[in-house]
């Protein structure tokens, strides 16, 4: 195996678990200590430590050794997490991170200094604890966790019911028996007895048994997993078989505990003082049954401790997690698109060659071909589609740094991460949602004694949604904040110059002037809003995307921002129109209807416009506005679309349907015709262009506001000299 | 590649010095020569799809194996008016130089016909004279001698460059260009 590769594999693993592990202390700082959880985080630095000993990276496995000890005591119980220790897990985090990062770009990691910083404050807390753990590693779950050969008791008390769900305890002792050896088997059957009436369905069989095996307590407990739900199952080591029955966790009666304590009794159990009699021969085991530390060694069935049987079940999640993706270079995903892009015209060209020809067969050949192709097009640009997730889980760490160094109380609230979207999209949506959310925090949510004053709850509440909506999709930032200052953004703008003193201007547009180069309403400039990503950039990156973003306030309410992007980057949904000899593509997303033109509108010298059922529908002549002759004796139409809340006619010269597109980029030589977004290359190997139809409207409106305007009609009258506005 | 294309069998080559090739084209009849280095490759006319709102020398899109790529009319592109479409009509596919320093990008050319590539030493290659070429200097790379003729041998880098051709066709169209009821002097009227 490559080694670079192995490695990249290590880095790539090594930072998904980083991630987790943050997501887990943010997590934990709300849940508090879930033992569960607590073991999932010292797996995450236990798996980079384990991995990084491979690659022989000793400073990494020096470190994460340090603050694998940490965490093991945080699991058995000695340190609790608190604040303190959660910043301080995170400032580890941010190191091994870094030391990560400078090892992928071969540059000098972390200076000594912090890292020393860090290792004394890990010190310090073993001081206060007074423990030496590194000297006993694991020493709660060993007897659990790992597979030594030992001595177990099990009684398996099935329930009346069992039969009739159709388990077969036969099916549990023989699957038993591959595990290890079962040396005794004492049946029971403390229900059946001479003289009541007896039903064959009813299952009166328990059993106590003793095994000897190499095993856990994790894998016993999941050969029974399916008898959990109506039976009494109750496992335990030899050794710690009384201390089991002592505590009684599976809440059996009385007499079935006495029963049980009997047989296991017969099956060589020790009582308590026999085992600690016995625990210089066997001192881990004795370690657990007399101490009762933290992880337990046994545990009933019906309430398993997280500790001791989780473990094992989240290493199988993770194994089946590790299955269900694959990691793919992103250029060989876009060079494939590309192949299929061309394999669809080559296979209408095939189709179009087959239907010349005219045999049946080689119709319906190339017809199946096709409905393959398609097939083929959208897995492969399905594969293109990530979770929002993946941006969104960055952002709790963002809000909780951001909300301690401003000293607010904010939570954040994330909906819809699973919400899909294209790759190459969520790569570039992470600096805006950062930037306006640092924005939500630094100038939307209030500080507490404003809030309190206001009779709002003191935390604040910052929220992400993301959700579809018709063909695209709307990522939400909220806050609960003070709102936007509608009459503080008007005297800016002003006072700035973007507008004029006497503007009109609705309520979105005054909000939109915020995304003006140069605007900030914030008296004061922060750390966090002076990180020189101002709005407009957030803006323009969003357009980037082919996207739009709107702001809805209400004062002392709050604010959304609403970000619109389109599916995919790649692929739009079109519909294909004729305008003089060339065909075209209108964004289907936009078009609501298509008219035939009325005779009386044929000619374009009258104004143009159409009346829509009652509506009246403003007409745009495409052909004489792209200045293409149009073409002749064409049925002209006109396409109905959408732009904002208005609608235009598009009138065409042929309308040719719909048609799936993969967007090919036209080159920075025509960037500048805006109305003119893209091409994309039809069935017969033919470029059509793809109309931007927003900025066809506004392209128009400009255009003609100019045409008849007061200025124009000075220069028609040769007065040179214009009025100044 | 188009038949054509012949290659100059007639002439022994002996390296003396490495010759530089040339593929030598035609334009309305006038003969031109351009650096093989810069040539991607060499197509018959195929259908260009127009891009509306573009100067002239911009003569369209072409669908090149999945790439959409800009076709220059190099002719009016030279100052000489709108190539027409004849039999031999082909397209260079080049290099052109973006500015910066991320290589080129594929840039089709429209000439009337290609003729010949020539291997030619450098001593046959002279500094572009000061006039009467009927052509910017900046985009003659020099003058090469072949049969007793002087030919012009371009400099593509500058003839296509894709920043000045952005630069032209964004000051040939604005917004309110058409606000004058008229139509655009520069702008030939295209014909079908």
């Amino acid at each position: 195996m490559n080694l670079d590769q192995a490695i990249q594999a290590f880095f790539d693993e090594a930072f998904e678990l980083l991630q987790q592990m943050e997501d887990i202390l943010l997590d934990a700082e709300s849940t508090q200590s879930d033992p569960e959880l607590l073991n999932a985080l010292f797996r995450t630095i236990h798996t980079i430590k384990g991995s990084a000993g491979l690659f022989a990276l000793d400073g990494i496995v020096g470190f994460t050794h340090q603050v694998e000890n940490a965490l093991d005591r945080l699991r058995s119980g000695e340190l609790t997490l608190n604040e303190n220790l959660t910043s301080l897990l995170l400032r580890c985090h941010d190191h091994v991170k870094a030391m990560l990062q400078a090892l992928v770009n071969q540059s000098d990691g972390p200076d000594e200094a912090s890292q020393a910083a860090l290792l004394a404050e890990l010190a310090a807390l073993t001081a206060t604890a007074g423990g030496t753990p590194a000297s006993e590693p694991e020493p709660a779950t060993a007897t659990a966790d790992t597979a030594a050969t030992m001595d177990w008791l099990l009684y398996l008390g099935f329930g009346p019911d069992v039969l009739r769900h159709g388990l077969d305890p036969a099916s549990f002792l023989s699957y038993l028996a591959t595990l290890g050896e079962v040396s005794h088997v004492i049946p029971l059957l403390p229900g059946l007895q001479a003289g009541t009436a007896y039903d064959p369905e009813q299952n009166y069989l328990q059993l106590a048994l003793r095994f000897r095996g190499e095993t856990t307590l994790a894998t016993l407990h999941d050969v029974f997993e399916f008898a959990r739900e109506d039976s009494h199952i109750l496992i335990a080591p030899l050794a710690g078989a009384a201390a089991t029955l002592a505590r009684n966790e599976a809440g059996l009666g009385d007499t079935e505990l006495a029963q049980v304590h009997a047989h296991w009794l017969t099956l060589g159990m020790q009582t308590p003082d026999e085992a600690v009699a016995a625990s210089p021969d066997e001192p881990e085991q004795a370690a657990d049954s007399g101490a009762q530390s933290a992880a337990p060694l046994a545990a009933s069935v019906a309430a398993p401790p997280a500790g001791s049987s989780n473990p094992k079940k989240a290493k199988t999640a993770e194994k089946a997690g590790e299955g269900r993706f694959i990691r793919v270079e992103a250029e060989k995903l876009d060079a494939l698109i590309n192949l299929i892009g061309e394999l669809v015209i080559a296979g209408a060209a095939g189709n179009l060659l087959a239907r010349q020809h005219g045999a049946m067969a080689l119709q319906e050949w190339s017809q199946g071909i096709s409905t393959l192709i398609e097939q083929i097009r959208t897995g492969t640009l399905s594969m293109r589609m990530v979770q929002i997730g993946e941006i969104f889980n960055r952002f709790p760490r963002v809000v909780r740094d951001v909300t301690k160094e401003l000293g607010k109380d904010v939570q954040l609230d994330i909906v819809g991460a699973d919400t899909e979207l294209d790759k190459s999209m969520i790569d570039k949506l992470g600096d805006p949602l950062m930037h306006l959310i640092r924005n939500a925090i630094d100038h939307g949510i209030e500080t507490v004694a404003v809030r309190t004053e206001r009779g709002k709850p003191a935390r604040g509440t910052v929220r992400l949604n993301a959700y579809h909506e018709s063909g695209s999709i709307l990522i939400e930032v909220s806050d609960d904040g003070g709102g936007l200052h509608r009459d503080r953004i008007l005297a800016k703008a002003i006072d700035r110059g973007l507008i004029t003193a006497d503007a009109a201007l609705t309520e979105q547009e005054i909000f939109a002037l915020i995304f003006e180069p140069g605007f900030s309403t914030a008296a004061q400039v922060t750390s966090i809003s002076g990180r020189g990503v101002g709005m407009d950039v957030v803006r323009r990156s969003i357009e980037q995307l082919r996207g739009t973003i709107q702001i809805d306030s209400t004062p002392d309410v709050g604010t959304v921002f609403r970000i619109r992007l389109p599916l995919t980057l790649a692929i739009i949904d079109g519909f294909l129109v004729e305008i003089g000899k060339a065909t075209y593509v209108i964004p289907l997303e936009a078009v609501i209807e298509c008219i035939e033109l009325p005779e009386a509108l044929r000619d374009a010298s009258h104004a143009d416009h159409l009346n829509l059922r009652g509506e009246l529908l403003p007409l745009l002549r495409l052909a004489s506005f792209l200045e293409v002759p149009a073409a002749e004796n064409a049925r002209q139409n006109v396409v109905v679309v959408r732009t904002g809340d208005r609608k235009v006619g598009l009138v065409v010269d042929g309308l040719l349907g719909e048609f799936q597109t993969v967007i090919k980029p036209l080159g920075s030589m025509f960037s500048h015709i805006k109305v003119i977004g893209g091409s994309t290359i039809l069935g017969n190997g033919q470029i059509a262009l793809i109309l931007d139809v927003n900025e066809l409207v506004q392209h128009v409106t400009l255009r003609d506001s100019a045409r008849f305007s007061l200025t124009h009609d000075f220069a028609m009258l040769g007065i040179s000299s214009q009025p100044t506005k | 590649m188009d038949a054509s294309i012949k290659q100059s069998t007639s002439r022994p080559v002996v390296p003396r010095e490495p010759d530089r090739q040339f593929l030598t084209f035609r334009l309305a009849g006038e003969l031109f020569g351009l650096d093989i280095a810069n040539i991607l490759e060499i197509l018959e006319y195929q259908h260009l799809t127009e891009v509306p709102l573009m100067p002239a020398f911009i003569r369209g899109v072409m669908n090149l194996r999945g790439a959409v790529v800009p076709v220059v009319d190099l002719s009016a592109r030279l100052g000489r008016g709108a190539l027409p479409l004849g039999k031999r009509s082909s397209i260079v596919i080049v290099e052109a130089g973006t500015g910066d320093e991320e290589g080129g990008q594929p840039v089709g050319m429209l000439v009337d016909q290609v003729d010949a590539v020539l291997a030619l030493p450098a001593s046959a290659i002279e500094p572009a004279p000061q006039f009467g070429q009927r052509l910017r200097t900046d985009f003659i790379a020099g003058m090469a001698q072949i049969d007793g003729l002087f030919i012009v041998l371009l400099d593509i880098g500058h003839v296509l460059s894709i920043e000045e051709m952005t630069l032209l066709a964004t000051l040939d169209y604005s917004p309110h260009e058409s606000c004058n009821d008229k139509p655009d002097p520069g702008r030939p009227a295209r014909d079908a």
